[in-house]
């Protein structure tokens, strides 16, 4: 049947799901899927010059820390990176599945990839799944035109921007950036920005936490990622794993020595004194 | 023989009989800081009719007493009424004629119980109080939530201004800051605010409390930048053109 349907359609929507989706609510009663927000704080900002990302590190399970040091930064292009929000599984696939898809059009086209390639597909992408596919994503890069940095929604809505943030902990970042950013800005200045926007998000929302990781995109350069940048509350006792003690450690009393090769037991001279 | 009564029960559980418990009118965020002086409090002089910027100069902060003063966020009639119960307390302690007067602790401690016996009647005045004050050489400043919660806190956000400014608040402000610069810290989180609060007004109120009394200034702008460069070149035009 999904065939026949498929075959009278003309192109445009396919709307063959919807009589299925009716039974499966209105008879069955299943419930429409939620949407998984994961806690984050992910921001962007242009400089002079180039375009940062931060992110912080903490993957969240319901209430539960399920990763204290996970990597939201993906490489899409050796000149685009990007920040991603929503649901961690969707982001990894997601960001693969496109920087193949770049990957591909630089080997058949020989260019440079450009910002606002990826930012079609990706949006062509995420709104033939209508949000259900939780992709929030802050994409800096540098091109042949500029730099930009653009925000994809999980609807499919883009923007471009001089600044944003997303997340759960985006509004804690927001009122930092609103507050201080400037046009003109230099490299080390955005940079001290964006971690100081993250650690907004680390600590005024609880969603997000743990580190910060920056990475900076600048024309000609190699990105400048900087992995953990900032760490705080770091535990400073961590377990010896193995566990080594030194020879005489352990006050003894008597010391025996038996030789395997010769099979010889020998009692050897005093004990160490205990103390 | 059977005795009918008038009415009949039935073994039925009803719900509470809720009264209002969605806003009509309302007041967007409150900012209040302590300072080495007194305490500064600020709120934008709005008040929207759901998505309607309907009142634009409307006085958001109260006199309640000499040394206190009251601003909430949240229903404005209810904060109207709220006005009228604290002065009802004024006016029987002046009857008392005996120069004492309720200390800015009293006025929140009573709005406490009054929010939290409203709440137990799902009847609730929907609002989020911030009361200031400045007694006995000490600053107060106090936070009463539509469930009755009682907060004393050194700085108090509510609304919108909870999400945007803590962090502004948090890394730039001091509690030994000047008048000035304390003023200037809760500028700055109207202006973010009004950036991104979709009921927000760039219009404020400011009232100092110190050991002068209250001081409940005129309502000034707040201005906000918008040329950002990427703004302006219309960079979400050229997606499907280059």
């Amino acid at each position: 049947m999904y065939i026949d349907n498929y075959l009278k359609s003309r192109g445009g929507f396919d709307f063959t799901n919807v009589q299925r989706n009716e039974h499966l609510f209105k008879d069955i009663g299943m419930k429409h899927p939620g949407y998984t927000k994961t806690g984050t704080t992910i921001v962007g900002l242009c400089f002079d010059g180039g375009v940062v990302l931060a992110a912080d590190t903490r993957a969240t399970a319901g209430s539960i820390v399920a990763d204290k040091n996970c990597l939201k930064l993906h490489v899409l292009a050796p000149n685009m990176w990007c920040a991603g929000a929503g649901t961690a599984a969707d982001l990894q696939h997601v960001t693969n599945h496109m920087a193949a898809k770049l990957k591909l059009q630089r080997l058949n086209t020989g260019r440079e990839s450009r910002v606002n390639e990826v930012v079609t597909k990706l949006c062509d992408h995420l709104f033939q799944y209508q949000g259900n596919v939780g992709c929030a994503l802050i994409i800096g890069g540098v091109d042949s035109i500029g730099t930009h940095l653009a925000s994809i929604a999980p609807n499919g809505t883009y923007m471009y921007h001089p600044f944003y943030s997303m997340g759960s902990g985006s509004l804690a970042a927001l009122g930092i950036l609103e507050a201080k950013f400037q046009d003109g800005l230099k490299y080390e200045q955005a940079v001290d920005l964006a971690i100081e926007a993250i650690e907004a998000g680390i600590f005024h929302d609880l969603g997000s936490g743990s580190n910060v990781d920056v990475v900076v995109l600048t024309r000609g350069n190699r990105p400048d990622f900087r992995r953990n940048i900032r760490h705080y509350n770091q535990r400073n006792y961590l377990k010896q794993v193995p566990y080594k003690f030194e020879i005489g450690t352990t006050p003894y009393f008597s010391k025996l020595r038996f030789n395997i090769e010769k099979q010889e037991l020998n009692e050897d001279e005093l004990a160490m004194i205990v103390e | 023989m059977k005795i009918s009564l008038a009415k009949e029960f039935d073994n039925k559980a009803h719900q509470p009989v809720a009264h209002t418990t969605s806003p009509i009118v309302t007041g967007a965020s409150v900012v209040a800081l302590k300072f080495r002086d007194g305490v500064i409090i600020g709120t934008d002089t709005l008040c929207s009719y759901g998505s309607m910027a309907d009142f634009k100069d409307v006085k958001r902060i109260r006199q309640i007493s000499k040394n206190t003063v009251i601003a909430a966020s949240g229903d404005h009639s209810d904060f109207q009424e709220v006005v009228r119960l604290l002065g009802e307390i004024n006016t029987e302690a002046l009857q008392y004629d005996d120069g004492v007067s309720p200390t800015p602790r009293d006025y929140a401690n009573y709005l406490a119980r009054v929010q939290y016996q409203r709440r137990n009647k799902i009847d609730p005045l929907y609002l989020m109080n911030v009361i200031a004050g400045y007694y006995n050489g000490e600053q107060y400043l106090g936070l009463v939530d539509l469930y009755g919660t009682y907060i004393e806190a050194k700085t108090v956000t509510t609304g919108f201004a909870n999400y945007f400014c803590k962090a502004i608040i948090a890394n730039y402000w001091r509690e030994d800051f000047s008048e000035e610069e304390a003023r200037k810290i809760l500028i700055e989180c109207f202006k973010v605010v009004f950036c991104r609060d979709a009921r927000a007004h760039d219009r404020i109120q400011i009232s100092v409390i110190n050991k002068d009394g209250v001081r409940i200034e005129d309502p000034i702008q707040v201005e906000t930048r918008w040329d950002f460069q990427k703004f302006a070149t219309k960079a979400n035009e050229k997606l499907h053109t280059q």
